[in-house]
């Protein structure tokens, strides 16, 4: 078990008015740092294009208008180095296009959407963050003597320090606007896992009905049967061995019926199957040990698939590669 | 009812409500009944997630639900952007009185003026401390200093004007914004704000040397604009030192909750200063160039300065009735 410090946990919960309390993961700083590239990329962008249409706009109407158009390109220049976030945070439910790119978006802290104010402001701090700032060519003077013209560069040192501090991976800009980013993406909706092995039903059947499945134990289970189709046969086993083993005790099933499929099968029993189905019942009431045929070997190993024991021929025998 | 069958029986509207979501766009209308079907939906959302655990759903489907309950609550709760209407009670009433009674803003005016006037006394006797102005303004300031006051004012055409007074808006108000944003960390704020002291101090003394070409010339460009644009360094290097002081003196609030507080505070005042480099950009755009008699360059200096004082100390002054805060 890992020390509860050194572990990491970006959900943070938001209570809505209908008082139900969901929960949001919160973006990091390596997200958030590609979705502040992009958006210089799109700042650079409008910018460039602006200049290309004042050079059109001189080409067709003279120098003079041009001239005069550079002075409003500046303030649009103006506007979008230090209100771009901003103008765009506000308008357009806390996204850039690069949040938007990276499924991201700011919130304030209680989760509702962010006000005016507080897009300035996060965005006018962003100059804290990007501190300190280094001159390269003073650094590495063969730089200098090759003559590339070179801007001091910002590091984002403050930023991420602050960001790696904060439990919710706040820069200094967020903590005086009071925001946070969160990862909002679509995700898709995938129904219940399909137990495709035929033989889990009848397994199911031979657990006992008045045996209950724990909340937790029913989100273990939905977990396992949910991952089980990325593991191999002997991670399967090292996995399932946890919980099958005490269980197959507490249903007295033999020690040596496949683990993997015994969760398989309480998952088809707790998800899936219908307690109530009447079909299930008599079929119980007729023979507890037997189903289509196939008589329960109290003893040996029929449904096997411990370690080490492997009976072919059973329809109950896991056998390597077939509990899919 | 079993989890499959009761996936199955959500899934449409799970499915409707995921799909309304990218419908409902911000300054789009829509018909009354998809907004009502979509707060039904969400609605129903929520519950189905309350219940979540009672219905015992899969971890994968909870963290869907998540995931659309909170998409759902970002379309479906907007704040208002702007109160535009409380704006000019902001700048006009509260600012001032806040400004008036401000220390941060009080030491920054002592600091910059004092750090102001000696640059500029010593730079402008260049026996005291020789080369001190190319030390602090850097060559190629002071090159830019020199070439552009040795021809009189006025040979700028209209155009051009237009052009100037769009760069000093960015420049001016950049160096504004600059001083007040990496104030919040103390250090590079009080640096930026020195430093920029200093620099201007010294281009004064510069162009006031003894046998300076462009003196005359100089005095009249600056004249006109200087008292708002000076005012407005003096307001954001403050307002900075305020938000750096939020760390230090909480009164009685966290260090966050105190920068928080801070931080909203002296957002107004930062509006007002970045209202007065825009006045001041007008004026040296399309008053300070012209070759006007200093008398008149002058007048608009005293009544700048005049609105100024009538702006902080008339407006700002605390009246019975409304307490300033200190």
């Amino acid at each position: 078990m890992a020390d509860q410090h050194l572990q990491i946990d970006s959900t943070i919960e938001i209570v809505t008015p209908e008082n139900i309390a969901f929960r949001y993961r919160v973006a990091g700083p390596f997200r958030r740092l590609v979705a502040l590239g992009i958006d210089y990329m799109v700042r650079g962008t409008i910018s460039t294009l602006l200049y290309i249409a004042i050079a059109f706009v001189a080409s067709l109407l003279g120098r003079q208008l041009m001239v005069a158009s550079l002075g409003v390109i500046l303030v649009i220049e103006f506007v979008l180095g230090y209100f771009y976030g901003a103008l765009f945070e506000c308008f357009w439910n806390g996204r850039t296009p690069g949040k938007a790119a990276m499924g991201i978006r700011t919130l304030s802290l209680t989760g509702r959407p962010i006000n005016g104010m507080q897009a300035v402001v996060r965005n006018l701090f962003r100059m804290a963050d990007t501190l300190p700032l280094i001159n390269l060519t003073q650094v590495y003077p063969t730089i200098e003597a090759s003559g590339i013209p070179m801007a001091p560069l910002n590091l984002f040192a403050v930023g991420l320090v602050t960001m790696a501090l904060d439990s919710r991976h706040r820069r200094i800009g967020d903590l005086v606007a009071g925001t946070i980013v969160v990862v909002d993406e679509r995700s898709w909706l995938a129904g219940a896992s399909r137990v495709e092995d035929p033989r889990t039903p009848h397994l199911a059947e031979l657990i006992p009905a008045d045996f209950l499945v724990t909340r937790s134990m029913a989100q273990a289970l939905s977990m396992y049967v949910d991952r089980r189709k990325y593991f191999s046969d002997a991670r399967r086993r090292e996995v399932a061995r946890h919980l099958a083993e005490p269980l197959l005790r507490v249903f007295g099933l033999p020690a040596d019926t496949s683990w993997d499929l015994l969760l398989c099968a309480l998952y088809y029993r707790t998800f899936i199957a219908d307690r109530g189905d009447a079909a299930h019942r008599q079929a119980r009431d007729e023979s507890p040990f037997s189903f289509r045929g196939v008589q329960w070997q109290p003893s040996g190993a029929a449904i096997g698939m411990g370690p080490g024991s492997q009976v072919p021929g059973s329809p109950l025998t896991g056998s390597q590669g077939t509990g899919r | 009812m079993k989890v499959a069958e009761f996936l199955e029986k959500r899934r449409p509207n799970w499915t409707e409500l995921d799909n309304l979501c990218g419908q409902v766009q911000p300054g789009k209308k829509l018909p009354a009944a998809t907004i009502t079907r979509f707060a039904a939906l969400y609605r129903a959302a929520c519950a189905d997630l309350a219940l979540a655990d009672a219905y015992q759903l899969p971890p994968i489907t909870i963290r869907y639900l998540h995931r659309l309950v909170g998409r759902a609550h970002t379309c479906l709760y907007r704040s208002r952007i702007f109160r535009y209407s409380d704006w000019p009670r902001l700048l006009l009433h509260d600012v001032p009185k806040q400004v008036f009674g401000d220390r941060c803003v009080q030491a920054m005016f002592v600091l910059f003026w004092s750090i102001f006037i000696s640059s500029a006394a010593i730079a402008a006797n260049p026996k005291i401390w020789p080369g001190f102005a190319e030390t602090v303004m850097g060559t190629a300031m002071m090159e830019q200093l020199d070439s552009s006051f040795s021809e009189p004012l006025g040979r700028r055409s209209f155009e051009a004007n237009i052009m100037m007074a769009g760069f000093y808006i960015q420049h001016n108000a950049g160096i504004g914004l600059i001083c007040f944003a990496t104030s919040v960390l103390i250090i590079p704020g009080m640096l930026e704000t020195i430093f920029q002291a200093a620099a201007l101090g010294a281009s004064f003394g510069y162009m006031s040397q003894p046998g300076q070409v462009g003196s005359a010339n100089f005095y009249a460009f600056v004249t006109a604009h200087a008292p708002f644009e000076l005012t407005a360094i003096v307001l954001s290097a403050g307002a900075g030192l305020r938000i750096g002081m939020g760390w230090i003196c909480t009164h009685g609030l966290t260090r966050l909750g105190s920068l928080r507080k801070t931080g909203a505070e002296t957002m107004p005042i930062m509006g007002s200063a970045v209202v007065m480099f825009i006045l001041a950009a007008f004026i040296e755009g399309f008053v300070s160039p012209f070759a006007l008699p200093f008398i008149v360059k002058g007048t608009i200096a005293t009544l700048c300065s005049g609105m100024l004082l009538f702006y902080f100390v008339v407006l700002g002054f605390p009246r019975s009735g409304s307490r300033a805060t200190g």
